[in-house]
């Protein structure tokens, strides 16, 4: 079984893999001020980095990753 | 009859798409009965909310722009509503904080100073934009729509009349039907979705 630090970074490849489908003309907007205006470059970068905003970023590509599993496991389910 | 007041900011990107979108709730508001009071751009001033809400008593407030924890902003970022200073104002109205964070401590102390009902965001509201090519058209960019038009259901079911709880459960429901429709489409957008899950995860109705 793979130590906690693998995982961690399993979930970052992830994560980022799926950010990376963010078209190159979208920008997040978070928080108060322009510098919280993020391309998805800037996206990927906070959560490499770990950083608050990246943490948040994680945390919703996770709620949806784990909604995913309400889905039927066969289609006559 | 209901008595309104909207704050509407604008003066950068994403206050002008909170502008523009909250235009629609004026609008919605604004059909003859109701008495609206509209603070748009620098008429979102901390003298001015403070003043309409001591002398015209509103049953309904909201609020679009930036905040905190602690604070909910209007023009040029100038705090308009701030925990330990103010927010006993709006002690008797239902109040929606369309802005980041507001829910977590300011919307916990304007609930105990005595308003009727609060929404708002526990964490930093999120939405995406389509860079530049919208901005002169914030209604009809793909990307923010599903934000916008989700948040925007709180303040249409409250300026309907709805409750608190029914404006935030209709919010959820517009939500779901969004998540689902760019689910089962070969939508560019649906990328959004982890972000509005967010938003969802994090909309608090105290009551």
């Amino acid at each position: 079984m793979p130590d906690q630090k693998e995982i961690n970074m399993e979930i970052i490849n992830l994560i980022v893999a799926r950010l990376k489908t963010i078209p190159s003309d979208a920008s997040l907007s978070i928080g108060g001020d322009e510098q919280n205006t993020m391309t998805q470059e800037d996206i990927i970068k906070e959560v490499r980095e770990q950083s608050v905003i990246g943490k948040q970023i994680i945390e919703s590509q996770l709620f949806f990753l784990r909604s995913l599993k309400d889905l039927p496991v066969e289609i006559n389910a | 009859m209901l008595s309104i007041l909207i704050t509407r900011p604008r003066y950068e990107p994403a206050t002008h798409y909170l502008y523009h979108w909250s235009a629609l709730i004026v609008e919605a508001a604004d059909n003859g009965e109701n008495k609206v009071f509209d603070l748009e751009k620098e008429k979102a001033n901390r003298k001015n909310v403070e003043s309409y809400l001591v002398k015209r008593t509103p049953e309904i407030v909201i609020f679009n722009g930036h905040g905190n924890q602690y604070s909910m902003a209007g023009q040029d970022g100038e705090d308009l509503i701030v925990a330990g200073q103010n927010a006993d104002l709006l002690k008797g109205c239902v109040v929606y904080m369309r802005a980041c964070s507001a829910g977590k401590i300011l919307g916990i102390e304007i609930m105990k100073l005595g308003a009727k009902s609060f929404i708002g965001y526990r964490e930093p509201f999120h939405f995406y934009k389509t860079e530049k090519m919208y901005f002169h058209r914030p209604l009809e960019d793909d990307y923010a729509y599903p934000f916008l038009e989700t948040s925007n259901q709180v303040g249409l079911s409250l300026v309907k009349g709805k409750t608190a709880k029914d404006a935030d459960e209709d919010s959820r429901k517009v939500c779901r039907n969004i998540i689902s429709r760019l689910l089962t489409s070969n939508a560019s957008n649906s990328f959004v979705i982890p972000a509005l899950l967010w938003n969802m995860h994090h909309q608090v109705c105290y009551k």
